[in-house]
C-alpha cells in the first residue's frame, strides 16, 4: 500500500507571509478562528463550538488588536494569493506572579488553511510569533491546544516544547 | 427539485419510443427477479447448508498413511518450519489459503449487520475464490468493534494464511485497517471494496479513453461518491498519470477541495480523503456535481443506487463524447439508455445485464492467483495497476469498442494472463518468495484456475454434491 503523503512541491520556503493584523483584517480572520475551533471540537466533546461563536470571535479579535500585550499576526499567501489572508496567530503575554521568567508568551491560536501548511510554514509562524512575544518581554513561550491533538503535540515537541502545565477537565 | 426530476424523466420517454420495454421498466422487472433469486437462495441455503467444505488433497491408502500426514511423521515437517518459518509456504497449504476477514460492518447494501449475518456472503466469496481463482478461501467473520481489535485479531490469524482478503468493512475504518495490516503482515492484504472495484474501474477507463481517442494524462475526470472504491480509484489514477489538477472528487457535501469547511475535520477523521482534497481539483472548482462535470471527459459514479442521481443535463455539460460509469448496485445512478440519449459515448455499470460490467470478480481471483503463486510478501499498488492494465489488454485482444471495454465473466482466458502479470510484478518489485518465469507463472495459473471447475463437475458427476433440487424443497437436505 502506498498511501503516503502527497509528493511535496519544490521546497521554496513557506508559502505565506506574516504581518501584524489590522482592524480591517478581522472579517477575514473570523472564519479562520471558527475553522480552528471546529477542528478542536473534533478532539473533545467539551470543546463543542457555540452557535454564537462568530460574533464573539470578532469581538475578541478587535480587543486583541488594541491590546499592547497581545500579538495578532495574519498570514497572507504569496504570488496570486498575495492579498488573501490564509492563516493567523493570536498570542498574549501573561505575567507570572510566582515564577521566573516573569513573563510568559502564550500562543492561544495558530491556524493555516491546509493548502498553505508544510514547506516550513508552521516553523516560520512559530519563529515569528516567538520573536514578537519576546519583543513584548516574554521569557518563555507556551502553546495551548486540545490534549488529544497529537499533530500539535508532535509539532511542538519537534521544536523543543515539552508539556509544562496540564489542564484536566470533567463535565459538571 | 420537481423540475430536475422532470428533466431526468425525459430521456426515459425517448427510450420508450425507441424500444418496447424501457430500461427503467426492465430495471423494475429485474427487481422482481432479485426477489425471486432471494427466495431461491433461502431455499437452496437450507438444502445445502453451506457452500464450501474442506476436502483432502492427498491420497489416503490406509490408516497407516495418517502416520505420515499426521503424527508421528508430521513432527519433522513442523520442526523444519520452526527452524525456517518461510518453509510454511512450501510444506503446507498456506501458500494457497486466504482468509476472508470481515467485521460485518458494511455488508453488501445491508449496512452493519454483524459477523454472523455476514457469513453467507463470505461463503459465497469463498466459492468464487475457489471456482475462479483456484484459491482456498476461508470465511472468517470476526466479532470485533474497534480497528485495533480487528488488527490484532488479523495478526493473530495470519500464520495460517498466504493472504488476507478484507471484505465488507465500513469506510473510513477500512482504509486504516488495510494500510496498517499491510504494514504489519508479511503476506498480501487486499480490500476488495477498495482495490477490486478500483482496478476494474481503472481498466475500463483505460479502454474507454482509448476508444474515444483520449489519454489518461489529459483527461478531466470526475469521481462522484467518495467511498472505499472511488478513494482507491483516485489513488490508482494519480499513480498512473492522471493529472491531479484535472481530477475532481464529489461527495454528498459537494466538490472536495482544500478550503471546504469540513477539511480540517477530514484531516482528523479521514486523512485519505483529506490528502485528496489538497491534491486534486486544480481549477479550484467548488459547488456540487453540475459544477464538477463541466467539460469533464470521464464521470465515474459510485454513489447512490437511485437512477436519476446522475441527470441527463449533467452528461450534456460534459466534454463531447463523454465516458460515464454509473457503478451503484443494484440500480445504476442513471440507466444506460438515458445516459446514451444525453450524449454519453461509453457507459459502464456494475451489472451483468448491460454491456461493460465493472465487476470486482474480474479482478480478485486473478490477483490472488498471482500473488499466491509468487508467494508475495505484500500487495503494493503496482500489483493492482498491473492487474488493471492486463485486464484492459484482455479486452483489447478481443477488440475494444463502446460496448466492450472490459472482458465479460465468460472471457475467462484473461484470468491466467492477469495472474501471471501480477506474479511477474511481484518478482520485479522484489516481494516474491518464489521467482518463476512468465511462462511458468502462466502455466501454473492456467492449471490451477482450470482445475476448480473440473473439480466441481467431477464432484457432481460422482454424486458427491447433490444436484440442484427441482420443485419445492421443503425439509429436504443435501446431506
Amino acid at each position: 500500500m502506498k498511501a503516503g503523503a502527497p509528493s511535496p512541491a519544490e521546497e521554496t520556503g513557506p508559502p505565506v507571509h506574516l504581518r501584524p493584523a489590522r482592524e480591517a483584517d478581522i472579517p477575514a480572520v473570523v472564519p479562520l478562528v471558527l475553522r480552528l475551533k471546529r477542528l478542536n471540537e473534533e478532539f473533545d466533546p467539551l470543546l463543542k463550538v457555540r452557535d454564537d461563536a462568530e460574533p464573539h470571535a470578532a469581538e475578541i479579535l478587535r480587543a486583541h488588536v488594541a491590546d499592547p500585550k497581545a500579538v495578532l499576526l495574519v498570514a497572507e499567501g504569496r504570488g496570486p494569493d498575495r492579498d488573501k489572508i490564509v492563516g493567523f496567530v493570536r498570542a498574549v503575554v501573561r505575567e507570572r506572579p510566582f515564577y521566573t521568567p516573569q513573563n510568559e508568551g502564550v500562543i492561544l491560536e495558530i491556524y493555516l488553511l491546509p493548502l498553505y501548511r508544510r514547506h516550513g510554514a508552521g516553523e516560520y509562524l512559530l519563529r515569528e510569533t516567538s520573536a514578537a512575544l519576546k519583543a513584548k518581554g516574554a521569557g518563555v513561550v507556551t502553546a495551548e491546544f486540545p490534549a488529544q491533538n497529537e499533530i500539535a503535540v508532535r509539532f511542538y515537541a519537534k521544536r523543543g516544547f515539552r508539556p509544562a502545565t496540564s489542564i484536566h477537565a470533567r463535565p459538571l | 427539485m420537481a423540475e430536475s426530476a422532470e428533466a431526468a424523466r425525459t430521456p426515459h420517454r425517448l427510450a420508450r419510443r425507441r424500444s418496447p420495454v424501457s430500461e427503467e421498466e426492465a430495471g423494475r422487472r429485474r427487481e422482481g427477479q432479485t426477489e425471486h433469486l432471494g427466495q431461491q437462495a433461502m431455499d437452496l441455503s437450507r438444502f445445502y447448508a453451506g457452500k464450501i467444505e474442506t476436502v483432502p488433497k492427498v491420497p489416503v491408502r490406509s490408516m497407516h498413511d495418517f502416520s505420515i500426514w499426521y503424527t508421528p511423521g508430521v513432527a519433522e515437517v513442523s520442526r523444519a518450519i520452526h527452524r525456517d518459518p518461510e518453509l510454511a509456504f512450501e510444506l503446507t497449504g498456506r501458500w494457497n489459503t486466504v482468509a476472508i476477514l470481515t467485521d460485518g460492518s458494511r455488508v453488501l447494501g445491508l449496512g452493519d449487520i454483524g459477523p454472523r449475518a455476514a457469513l453467507p456472503v463470505m461463503e459465497g466469496k469463498a466459492l468464487l475464490f475457489k471456482f475462479l481463482g483456484g484459491v482456498d478461501a476461508i470465511p472468517v467473520p470476526i466479532q470485533v468493534k474497534s480497528p485495533d481489535e480487528f488488527l490484532s485479531t488479523a495478526e493473530a490469524l495470519a500464520p495460517a494464511f498466504g493472504g488476507i482478503n478484507l471484505e465488507d468493512i465500513a469506510s473510513p475504518k477500512c482504509f486504516a485497517i488495510l494500510q496498517e495490516l499491510s504494514k504489519r503482515l508479511e503476506i498480501p492484504v487486499w480490500h476488495d471494496d477498495q482495490l477490486g472495484t478500483a482496478a476494474a474501474t481503472v481498466a475500463g477507463m483505460l479502454n474507454a479513453l482509448h476508444v474515444t481517442g483520449r489519454e489518461l494524462k489529459g483527461a478531466r475526470t470526475v469521481l462522484f461518491g467518495s467511498g472505499a472504491a472511488n478513494i482507491a480509484t483516485a489513488r490508482l489514477l494519480l499513480s498512473m498519470g492522471q493529472d491531479p489538477a484535472k481530477l475532481t472528487l464529489v461527495d454528498h457535501k459537494g466538490i472536495l477541495h482544500a478550503e471546504r469547511e469540513d477539511v480540517d475535520e477530514l484531516s482528523v477523521r479521514h486523512p485519505w480523503k483529506y490528502r485528496l482534497a489538497l491534491q486534486t481539483n486544480g481549477g479550484g472548482r467548488s459547488g456540487q456535481l453540475p459544477q464538477a462535470v463541466e467539460e469533464a471527459d470521464v464521470l465515474v459514479a459510485a454513489s447512490t443506487s437511485v437512477p436519476g442521481t446522475i441527470r441527463p443535463e449533467h452528461i450534456r455539460a460534459m466534454a463531447p463524447h463523454p465516458i460515464v460509469f454509473a457503478l451503484a448496485n443494484p440500480l445504476p445512478e442513471i440507466w444506460p439508455d438515458a445516459a446514451k440519449a444525453a450524449g454519453a459515448a461509453i457507459v459502464a455499470t456494475g451489472r451483468s445485464d448491460f454491456p461493460n460490467q465493472v465487476n470486482n470478480s474480474l479482478v480478485f481471483p486473478a490477483v490472488f492467483r498471482g500473488v499466491l503463486d509468487a508467494r508475495a510478501r505484500s500487495m503494493p499498488d503496482e500489483i493492482v495497476i498491473a492487474a488493471a492494465r492486463e485486464l484492459a489488454r484482455g479486452a483489447e485482444r478481443k477488440g475494444v469498442n463502446a460496448h466492450h471495454i472490459l472482458p465479460t465473466m465468460e472471457e475467462m482466458e484473461v484470468f491466467p494472463t492477469m495472474a501471471a502479470a501480477v506474479a511477474d510484478t511481484a518478482v520485479s518489485l522484489g516481494i516474491a518468495r518464489r521467482k518463476h518465469t512468465h511462462e511458468e507463472f502462466l502455466e501454473r495459473a492456467q492449471h490451477l484456475m482450470a482445475r476448480s471447475p473440473r473439480l466441481v463437475r467431477a464432484l457432481a458427476q460422482a454424486h458427491l454434491t447433490a444436484p440442484m433440487p427441482r420443485g419445492p424443497i421443503g425439509d429436504r437436505r443435501s446431506v
